[in-house]
């Protein structure tokens, strides 16, 4: 079979530096074919090149055996190629049939057509999505439902995706999957990049994996399994360290209760939820996504509000509180480190030193007086780098160009810097690389061995299992289910969450 | 001044702060189980309370009675080694042999041992309310619960939320009693620990305070009404608690005119209100609740009893809980020895004594 896209000899530089060395690359039409890497590795770059976001250095890209320049993603898509992104590109304060029509508009448009269209796009696609809501009410497994349909529809005979079921529920990924295999039965070929390595044995057809920007392994899918895949991807064997059980004697004993929240209520989507939280152990937060655990979370970080009738009690440190704002909270030791750290979890266009520098004037903002201290931000940036081994190409590097793990523990630092007794971290490794998702799990045990009582919320079982000295099942809006790690199975939590 | 009252008039208003009638979750090291709910069964006993070990025999009272019986004998037969005219409501024993007892009218007394049948001084204002003793060298530490009801009255001290309960000091050779701690909400149990310091558990506020000072409590925020402490042989100590708190109680409890017109027109076993056992006639109040599960509404009626004993460490955390839950019969636990080997527990509530031995204390029962 002749490849529908082949690339030869890619590279691409960044102000001299190489994130992608001559790497070759071929997709067959028909197939799913996963790209695997750590964070860094080249991926997105690789992905991007393909869809025209980026220029390579050097390198030949081949479409249907001739020649192609992708110099803007309109050429791309205009070539058959659509991406959607792990980034969200949707316009939010527009509805999502608007968004899924954007760039197609007449010159006198009626929206009621378009929203019954919308309806009609986004049932076959199975995708509950309401199309006359504004996407900026959506949260973020919606979001990337209406962009995975955005591409669907531009018929597209190559669609690229960058880490699709980051977001999605297990039965929203069930109804992903089974879209790919109707594409894939449409001739389309997927490029699938993902960092649950399940999904890519599950559903790809072969496997490319980088490291470092280079190529390391092409292969059909027959001749992986995870432990190749992870040595191919970081140098080592990480299984064992990263998708162990934890045993019963693993756990850690409770130390003070510090956090009590008692009939926890805002709106529909925490209801009456109560649960402890204790000193000294990792608590585990499991629940489907619209199960209300973040929310639960932002209201006792104080994010956002409780309902002001009846809305329940928050005790910290056996005192009630009610934050309106974060910046109490922070000062009496609760931080909250965000599932969308890119929204809200750092300065995207300031650097290291500044990200921490701003976190610490959140704690204090007389610290420096009136003058920003530029010895203190080099000492905070040099600390924390090294502390957290945030990897960086330079010391003034942008937030923004850092990989996934790296801006995840640059939000860590800021989180560790108030110095807190309580910090919840939610989907603390969505969309980090393997190498760094074992870096930031030794990082929430070392929190939890020194003493800190830690809050994990996560929508990934194995992580769940791996970590938690407590497992808080989430469904409805409060907390139904604990269990003790040694009575955990993968199938019990999962049957709480859902029924 | 002015703050306070508006304070809590927008507290009652919007349901919170001080006006919120939620509860602590029972989760973490309080997790539910059914440990008591299948524990062995050492005696079957109407209404048995105090349970006191002075080294050799386990003491306990049944009603007016004091009882003993060896706790090592297969099948333990308990013998009346005191009887009085009013009902028993708290216990203490010495290795030397001495049995203190409090009665509901009052009275503190000794019940076995050289001084048998003296009295000793009545502490606090009269009538007395004693509900827990503990020999503390030669003297006597006393709970007084109340100052307005009789220790089988409780249930009137937590609806008229009172909080006159104090705790004193009897010297056992004479002398003007000493009060250690004052203002207290039904002080219900008593435990010292090494270094002499008395733990006091505070029923109707929920929690176990230090009788020096009870501004920063060793334990808040408890589930349910704690009764007697005990001390566990492995260190740390044991906190029986008598009955669950609920939401309707809570809310109640705000509800004074709706109290009035309760005590005017229901008996007291009647009443919304926690109670030792529950279920046993139909004229007792229901809490309905309900919840809707994939489209069926389940309804269910939350117990005003429950059983629950709970392991405390040195610090006065806890570390373990043994349940009988809003199905079980075994509830209103009110006191507990620790053999060692085994705890016994008195079910006053489901007219049992039970043995909780090492296994089932290790167990983490569903």
């Amino acid at each position: 079979m002749n490849p529908l896209l082949e690339m030869h000899g890619i590279t691409k530089e960044y102000r001299g530096v190489p994130v992608v060395k001559n790497v070759d690359f071929t997709l067959l039409p028909g197939e799913v074919h996963a790209l695997l890497g750590e964070n860094g590795a080249g991926k997105s770059t690789l992905t991007k090149i393909m869809a025209g976001v980026v220029q390579p250095t050097a390198g030949v890209i081949q479409l249907d055996g001739k020649p192609a320049t992708f110099a803007t993603p309109a050429v791309a898509l205009q070539s058959g190629i659509a991406m959607v992104f792990q980034e969200t590109t949707l316009v939010p304060s527009m509805t999502v049939a608007q968004n899924l029509y954007l760039g197609e508009e007449k010159f006198l448009n009626r929206l009621r057509g378009i929203y019954i269209s919308a309806q009609q796009f986004l049932q076959s696609l199975n995708f509950h999505v309401d199309p006359t809501a504004t996407v900026a009410s959506l949260g973020a497994a919606k979001k990337q439902m209406v962009e995975i349909a955005r591409a669907v529809r531009h018929n597209a005979r190559i669609i690229i995706f960058d880490e699709p079921t980051a977001t999605l529920t297990p039965e929203e990924k069930h109804h992903f999957f089974a879209l790919v295999q109707r594409l894939k039965g449409r001739g389309v070929s997927v490029v699938f990049i993902s960092h649950a390595l399940e999904e890519a044995l599950d559903i790809a057809d072969r496997i490319t994996i980088l490291r470092d920007g280079e190529h390391i392994v092409t292969d059909v899918i027959g001749a992986f399994d995870r432990d190749k895949i992870i040595r191919s991807m970081v140098g080592r064997s990480l299984s064992g360290e990263l998708y162990r059980r934890r045993e019963q004697a693993q756990v850690r004993p409770a130390g003070r209760r510090i956090l009590s929240v008692q009939d926890l209520t805002m709106g529909s989507m925490v209801r009456n939820n109560s649960f402890s939280v204790y000193e000294g152990q990792i608590t585990g937060l499991f629940g489907l996504v619209g199960s209300g655990r973040s929310e639960t979370a932002r209201i006792v970080a104080g994010a956002v509000k409780r309902d002001f009738f009846h809305g329940g009690e928050v005790r910290f440190e056996d005192r009630p509180v009610r934050y309106k704002v974060p910046a109490p909270a922070v000062k009496d030791g609760i931080v909250y480190v965000t599932e969308d750290r890119k929204l809200e979890g750092f300065f995207e266009t300031m650097s290291i030193g500044d990200n921490m520098y701003a976190a610490m004037l959140a704690r204090n903002l007389n610290a420096g007086g009136l003058f920003v201290n530029m010895a203190e931000m080099r000492r905070l940036a040099d600390e924390w780098t090294q502390t957290l081994n945030i990897r960086a190409t330079n010391k003034g590097v942008r937030a923004v160009e850092l990989s996934g793990g790296n801006q995840q523990k640059l939000v860590i630092g800021k989180a560790l810097l108030q110095k807190p007794k309580l910090i919840i971290f939610d989907e603390p490794t969505r969309g980090v690389d393997v190498g760094a998702i074992g870096e930031i799990h030794q990082l929430i045990n070392r929190l939890a061995d020194s003493g800190l009582a830690v809050v994990m919320i996560s929508s990934y079982l194995p992580e769940i299992m791996n970590l938690s000295d407590r497992i808080l099942v989430c469904r409805q809006g409060r907390v139904v289910e604990e269990f003790t790690p040694g009575q955990a199975t993968e199938e019990k939590v999962m049957y709480a969450a859902v029924h | 001044m002015i703050m306070g009252p508006i304070r809590r008039a927008i507290d009652r208003f919007r349901g919170a702060g001080s006006a919120a009638i939620t509860l602590p979750p029972m989760d973490g090291a309080i997790r539910p189980n059914q440990a008591i709910e299948v524990a062995t069964l050492v005696l079957e006993i109407e209404a048995p309370d105090n349970l006191v070990f002075d080294g050799r025999n386990i003491f306990f009272s049944n009603g007016a009675a004091v009882l003993s019986f060896d706790p090592a004998a297969t099948t333990p037969r308990p013998e009346t080694i005191a009887t009085f005219d009013h009902p028993v409501t708290c216990l203490a024993a010495s290795a030397e042999g001495t049995v203190i007892a409090g009665l509901n009218d009052g009275a503190i007394l000794f019940a076995a041992g050289p001084r048998k049948g003296q009295r000793l001084a009545e502490v606090g204002a009269k009538p007395s309310c004693p509900t827990a003793l503990l020999i503390d060298g030669g003297t006597l530490i006393v709970c007084h619960g109340s100052r307005q009801n009789a220790p089988l009255n409780w249930k009137h001290d937590l609806m008229q939320l009172n909080a006159s309960g104090s705790v004193w000091r009897i010297d056992l050779a004479g002398g003007a009693p000493t009060c250690l701690a004052d203002g207290l909400a039904f002080p219900y149990g008593l435990a010292a620990d090494s270094a002499r310091e008395i733990a006091i558990s505070e029923s109707w506020r929920h929690r176990v305070v230090s009788a020096r000072s009870s501004d920063t409590p060793l334990l808040d925020n408890l589930p349910g009404y704690p009764a007697r402490l005990a001390p566990a042989v492995g260190g740390g100590y044991w906190l029986c608690v008598f009955a669950p708190r609920s939401r309707l109680v809570e809310f109640v409890l705000h509800e004074r005119d709706f109290c009035a017109d309760m005590f005017r027109e229901v008996e007291p076993d009647y009443w919304i209100a926690p109670s030792l056992t529950s279920g046993r006639s139909f004229l007792e109040p229901l809490q309905g609740g309900a919840i809707k599960q994939l489209g069926i509404l389940k309804p269910w009626a939350p117990s005003r009893s429950y059983g629950l004993l709970i392991r405390l460490d040195a610090k006065f955390l806890p570390v373990a809980s043994y349940h009988s839950r809003a199905d079980g019969v075994r509830h209103g636990l009110t006191s507990c020895v620790d053999l060692g080997d085994r705890v016994l527990v008195a079910s006053k509530g489901g007219n049992a004594i039970i043995a909780l031995d090492a296994a089932a204390q290790a167990g983490d029962a569903p």
